[in-house]
């Protein structure tokens, strides 16, 4: 076990200082105002409403929810396991719970830190700036009686719960047969706790809505609108339980539930149609474009450009003539820099009617096209523009569809050359024995090669996700303005808010919104995959 | 447990091996922070002694090392070097000067930054724009110039003071700071128009255009000439662009208490309706594929309208094309953006330095520096150097041979004395990129008067923003 | 029904039918759809390198080929972009953070993948919650983290090698794409190593590492990638030429050559160059398929 964390140590020394405090600080930061100001005023959740508005109580409530549901579904399978097996989980529950408090305390200890250090630059300025000078005030810092309280309180803690799990640990029979139900304790006890903080932290906000509200004057549908809206979820929720639930039961009952099902989807979609427009009006506008933007690039991109790779791997995996040459090919639009590649794709994707795709067109004896500076969307244009169909259904507008391809013409290099790495992990002899068995090559393409590519698809296809979710470089450098913003996904317009404006707080909190988007993706992209990933 | 702890120190002996098979260079502090060079204490005379009385008494300039990052590249960094190099052999203050380019604006701007969030002392001095010094002084982190400027012992004679353009002066000046000078300026440039001479006396015209009816009634012939879509003014939707046409048409796109902005007075209205007119008719078009100089050269646009930082690069552009294409180079010219004013009001605009707030003697030193690279002969130098324009009266003295050699920048020379200005509000660099996309809205056929009205209400509301985050 | 036919047999010609016909057939269908895709792939890169022999009228005057390839572009690109001062400094900055990388990501992974330890998977959840923050957000915070470490270390962090290289010696990237592979290797091998008595790191490297070379290929590869064309960053945290990338020559010989668009192609296929060269040379590591059974158990 030692072992273990000390082959994790040096890693996560690195990616705690380079990964991890980005977090932190973006978290803290999130909830500061100020412009240029890296420590500005306390402002609660006051960028996340100028973000989505009121969205952001519901999503927090529900955070909060999801959060106590992981902890008791943990607590009650300990138990059940507890139960049936005669093993003896309650005694670690405790000790678990102690070092979720000393874990909790010590974040605490983080965030009270955190502050007074990065308050140690405005104390350098007007002062000799030296080594010396800033080593005394870091010193300085660490010895303040808040700080160190904060800190003592937390390690007695993390200690306390350590020692007892320690000494149980010791107890228990050396054959093993008793597992260790620290980490699910734990874990519930985590959760328990951020889950309950963040309740705390969201009541205290809305309280101070309530109060703001009061002194203008104005009324706060608050309250009523996260119970209507939580209701819709809630209710979109049972239809889809009910519908699981349908699929095993006999044909009567299942009808009955799936009506059932039905009705409570409609009434859910109804309330939430209804309602949530309501609690988000009041949000920014550019940041839910930009999100719009972002899922159309990554619903556009991420399965042509793995699906193309896959295919072009499983092609150059064979033995054919050339297939050094072919592999250096595929790769060197990943390698080109983003300058070079950049200049050509707007030569291309110019809206002179003389530019290369524009002439293609014309071969054919379409209309030039705008390209990058066409900012209608592309369901619009093909549907002729007659009707309108709004924002969403819309599409894409050409100019990202263009940067859509850019991107897709980049990445599937990447990919392929990993899809490869991957075919390369696979071992020969199972060919060899499926050959024997008789199975063809498509049966052995989807019984062999994809249920042992399966973990190379599954961190593919997730790294692809995460990473097109924040994509930036290829749109910024293909960005015009005479797209009207329609390219400006979620990762540009908080680009825009941290560097252009200075503006770090609401940045942050942006940045923050669409870590939990990318983080529910990924919880749920798991779920499936771990049904389906095999590791040989 | 022996043999874990034996893997254990296998795994420090790997990552420590990683790391001291990297070389490991001699530690370089930045040299302005070893050279702390003791206050002289005795009475100290000859030249750059310490002032003996007024506000910066007893502070001694001499032997500091100054860092200045600046944007400056290629030929421009080269002749800049060649200066500075004079600087630190003959400054009789033994200051040396250390100028280091640092990426563009938005490099030098995020280094700035960068620096103020994490306590690392910036450079002594920096480049950079006029909202730029709001935003670093929103951190304190700039020194005032007027402690210099004003100094009896190392500031400016009146005369001296008075031989700077008095606008390029105040746009250093911040209101909201309490009146500070933040910025200084070393040169300006301007947005100027492009013509090719030789090209309009062909489509028979005598000379560039003054006036809007003139300037399309050319673009338009020369639209025709080509007709394959180029031959006109090439568009440029930069708000600079949009700011200069409102100036040339009598308008201005800051209020009159310079709090807010104005896109939708008179001046901006005729000017989009005239370009958009122009773009409809074919007489302007878009490129987006590059920058536009070597389209100019090779004849593809009779019009283009820029910086007059970019004429080193026209220049050149225009004698390549003519080589490779093997014929005369066309004679080539700028002038002021076609006007109905009376005088031809031009948008003059440029990054200033600034001097960072440090320990006293090396924002003095660093001031002696800026004097020094202002005073007539130098900043004769570095505008031949860079093509810049000068921004004292002083400097065209020295000036007369560089423009017998270059009458493009003659010609611009000229114009300097009309200046206006574009907005220094915080918000303008996020008020930039919404004109930008109003532009582009205009030309793809939104209603210009709304457009310019919204335009108006989306900027006022940015910087309405922004300063609430200043509280 | 026909179509899978088809895709099956193009898909594993190895053990394609021997009629010489059909296997002609998957042949063809085999080169067609990769000939298509390299033309794809290769068009707008080959556009490059025509606008990069190309004189200043043809490159911006949409011609397709020079008339006469200007060579001289390239060492003008060379010169001007000071490449010869940046490129010692990209080769070493390189060659650091990539073999950090592979160091501390194979340990790491291999943590995650054969080893059991409490907090497993939380470990691991917070290793991706890294890679989800935009990029944005993280210059300021991280440059923060190396401006304080190198005022409390002895040497300096800022403008040295350790800013450009440490940050990039641990990703959850590499980590993650190593867990992927090590996962798979039977768990037989691990018992049977124990029984030679063989501990973890003994392990890693005689079995493990040259089973996974494909994979630590990857990593290598990608980490080349990242740390040549690695801009942003570098520029933040260097303030003179002694430790600035081949990718800052870049940045200000186009910022310099502006509209010389045959000499900015130029310039950018240089930079390009080692890096395909690397693959060139590494790609035959991607092609057979490993034989764990010839393994010593």
């Amino acid at each position: 076990m030692l072992l273990a964390y000390s082959f994790l140590a040096p890693a996560f020394i690195i990616i705690g200082l380079f990964g991890l405090f980005p977090l932190a600080f973006a978290a803290y930061e999130s909830t500061l105002r100020g412009l240029n100001k890296i420590v500005g005023s306390y402002d609660g959740l006051g960028n996340y409403v100028k973000a989505v508005d009121n969205l952001i109580y519901i999503i927090n409530f529900w955070l909060a929810v999801g959060l106590v549901y992981f902890a008791v579904s943990m607590i009650a399978r300990a138990v059940q396991e507890h139960r049936q097996e005669q093993t003896n989980a309650m005694r670690w529950a405790l000790p678990a719970a102690l070092t979720a408090a000393g874990t909790a305390l010590f974040a605490r200890f983080v965030f009270i830190l955190l502050p007074e250090m990065l308050l140690i630059p405005s104390k350098l300025r007007g002062q000799n700036n030296t080594r010396e000078a800033f080593r005394s005030l870091v010193v300085e810092t660490w010895w303040l009686p808040t700080v160190q309280i904060a800190l003592w309180i937390g390690v007695v803690f993390l200690a306390a719960g350590a020692v007892w799990a320690l000494l149980i640990n010791r107890q228990m029979p050396k054959d093993g047969r008793d597992r260790i139900y620290f980490m699910p304790f734990f874990n519930a006890g985590v959760c328990l706790i951020s889950g309950a903080a963040l309740i705390w932290f969201t009541l205290t906000e809305i309280n101070a809505a309530y109060a703001e509200a009061l002194e203008e004057g104005v009324g706060l549908e608050l309250w009523s609108q996260i119970v209507t809206i939580s209701a819709g979820f809630l209710l979109l929720l049972l239809a889809w339980r009910l519908w699981e639930s349908a699929r095993d039961r006999s044909s009567n009952t299942g009808v009955a539930l799936r009506l059932v099902g039905a009705v409570a989807l409609m009434a859910g979609a109804w309330v939430l149609i209804a309602e949530l427009p309501r609690a988000v009006a009041a949000g920014d506008e550019d940041w839910w474009n930009g999100l719009m933007a972002t899922v159309f690039y990554v619903l556009g991109t991420v399965p042509i450009q793995l699906g193309l790779a896959l295919i072009l791997s499983a092609l150059l995996f064979q033995k054919i003539r050339g297939q050094t040459l072919f592999r250096v090919l595929y790769f060197l639009p990943y390698v080109a820099p983003f300058v070079g590649t950049a200049a050509v794709f707007r030569i291309i994707f110019s809206n002179r009617p003389t530019a290369p795709l524009n002439s293609l067109l014309d071969l054919f004896g379409a209309e030039p096209l705008l390209w990058l500076s066409e900012p209608a969307g592309i369901i619009q244009m093909i549907t002729g523009g007659k009707i309108d169909l709004g924002p969403i259904l819309s599409g894409p507008s050409l100019a990202l569809v263009a940067i859509m391809i850019y991107g897709t013409w980049t990445y599937v290099g990447f990919d392929t050359v990993i899809f490869l790495a991957g075919l390369g992990a696979i071992p020969n002899e199972l060919y060899e024995v499926a050959d024997i068995d008789g199975a063809g090559g498509w049966a052995q393409f989807r019984h062999v090669t994809l249920p042992l590519l399966s973990p190379t698809i599954y961190f593919l296809s997730l790294y692809a996700v995460i990473g097109t979710f924040k994509a930036f470089n290829h749109i910024f450098v293909l960005r015009q303005a005479a797209a009207l913003g329609t390219t400006d996904t979620a990762s540009i317009v908080i680009f825009q808010a941290f560097k252009r404006d200075t503006r770090y707080g609401y940045a942050s909190a942006l940045a923050i919104l669409l870590l939990l988007i990318i983080m529910i993706i990924t919880l749920v992209n798991n779920r499936i995959a771990s049904r389906r990933v095999f590791y040989g | 447990m022996n043999t874990k702890r034996m893997w254990m120190l296998a795994t420090l002996l790997v990552a420590a091996l990683v790391l001291a098979a990297c070389p490991a260079p001699a530690a370089q502090a930045p040299a302005a922070m070893e050279e702390e060079a003791p206050a002289a204490e005795a009475m100290d005379e000859g030249p750059c002694a310490p002032a003996a009385d007024g506000p910066l008494a007893g502070i001694d300039p001499r032997g500091q090392t100054i860092v200045w990052w600046h944007q400056h590249r290629g030929s421009r960094e080269e002749k800049l070097a060649v200066i500075v190099e004079d600087f630190n052999a003959n400054n009789e203050c033994g200051i040396v000067l250390d100028a280091q380019n640092q990426g563009g604006y938005n490099d030098i701007r995020d280094k700035v930054n960068a620096s103020t969030a994490s306590g690392e002392q910036p450079a002594s001095l920096i480049v950079g724009y006029q909202n730029d010094q709001a935003f670093y002084q929103l951190n304190g982190v700039l020194a005032d110039f007027d402690t210099f400027i004003d100094d009896p012992t190392w500031g400016f004679t009146a005369e001296e003071r008075d031989d700077f353009f008095a606008s390029f002066m105040e746009q250093g000046v911040h209101p909201v700071f309490d009146s500070q000078r933040l910025g200084f300026p070393p040169n300006r440039s301007m947005e100027v128009l492009y013509y090719n001479q030789t090209w309009l006396e062909e489509l028979g015209f005598a000379g560039p255009p003054s006036t809007p009816d003139e300037f399309e009634e050319m673009a338009c012939a020369g639209a025709e000439a080509n007709g394959d879509g180029t031959g006109g003014y090439i568009l440029r939707d930069d708000a600079s662009a949009m700011a200069s046409w409102t100036f040339a048409l009598g308008g201005d796109v800051l209020n009159d208490d310079n709090t807010g902005y104005v896109y939708n007075g008179q001046a901006t209205i005729d000017a989009m309706t005239m370009l958009k007119r122009m773009f409809d008719n074919g007489c302007a078009y878009f490129f987006t594929e590059g920058y536009p100089n070597p389209e100019f050269a090779a004849r593809r646009a009779s019009f283009t309208q820029g910086s007059s930082s970019g004429l080193p690069f026209y220049a050149n552009d225009m004698v390549t094309i003519a080589e490779e294409q093997g014929r005369d180079m066309d004679v080539w010219g700028v002038t002021a953006i076609p006007h109905t004013t009376e005088n031809p009001v031009q948008n003059i605009y440029g990054a200033d330095v600034m001097i960072t707030a440090g320990p006293p003697e090396q924002e003095l030193a660093a001031w002696l520096f800026i004097k020094w690279f202002t005073s007539p002969e130098v900043q004769a130098r570095w505008v031949e150097a860079s093509n810049y324009f000068p921004t004292r009266a002083g400097t065209e003295a020295h000036l007369s041979g560089y423009v017998e050699e270059n009458p493009q920048y003659g010609e611009a020379l000229a114009l300097l004395g009309h200046g206006a200005y574009e907005p220094q509000l915080i918000s303008y660099q996020a008020v930039r990129d919404a004109a930008e996309t109003a532009f582009n809205e205009i030309m793809q056929g939104a209603d210009i008067q709304a457009t310019l009205d919204g335009l108006t209400e989306t900027a006022n509301e940015l910087q309405e923003e922004l300063m609430g985050e200043v509280e | 029904m026909a179509d899978e036919a088809i895709a099956s047999s193009a898909l594993q010609t190895r053990w394609a039918d021997p009629a010489t016909r059909r296997a002609a057939l998957n042949q063809a269908i085999i080169y067609t759809v990769l000939i298509i895709g390299a033309a794809a792939a290769i068009l707008p890169f080959l556009y490059t390198v025509s606008v990069s022999l190309m004189n200043l009228t043809e490159a911006t005057g949409g011609r397709a080929l020079p008339s006469t390839p200007q060579w001289t572009n390239y060492t003008e690109a060379w010169h001007d972009a000071q490449f010869s001062l940046y490129f010692m400094n990209s080769v070493k900055i390189t060659l650091i953070s990539v073999g950090g990388a592979v160091v501390f990501c194979a340990l790491a992974a291999y943590a995650f993948a054969q080893m059991e330890f409490p907090g497993k998977s939380f470990l691991f959840t917070l290793l991706l919650s890294t890679l989800m923050l935009p990029e944005a957000i993280t210059w300021v915070p991280n440059f923060i983290t190396v401006s304080w470490l190198g005022r409390i270390s002895p040497i300096p962090w800022i403008n040295n090698w350790p800013s450009l290289t440490i940050p990039f010696m641990a990703s959850a990237f590499g980590i993650f794409l190593l867990r992927q592979f090590f996962q798979q290797i039977p768990r037989e091998l691990w018992d049977s190593a124990q029984i030679d008595g063989s501990g973890h790191l003994r392990y890693l490297i005689t079995v493990v590492l040259p089973l996974s070379t494909a994979a630590v290929m990857t990593l290598v590869l990608f980490g080349f990638v990242g740390a040549w064309n690695a801009l942003a960053w570098p520029i933040l945290v260097t303030t003179s030429s002694d430790w600035r990338p081949i990718s800052y020559g870049l940045l200000v010989f186009l910022d310099e050559a502006g509209a010389l668009l045959h000499l900015q192609m130029a310039g950018a296929i240089i930079t390009m160059l080692p890096i395909v060269l690397l693959y060139f040379f590494t790609q035959r590591h991607f092609i057979e398929g490993i034989a764990t059974t010839g393994l010593k158990g």
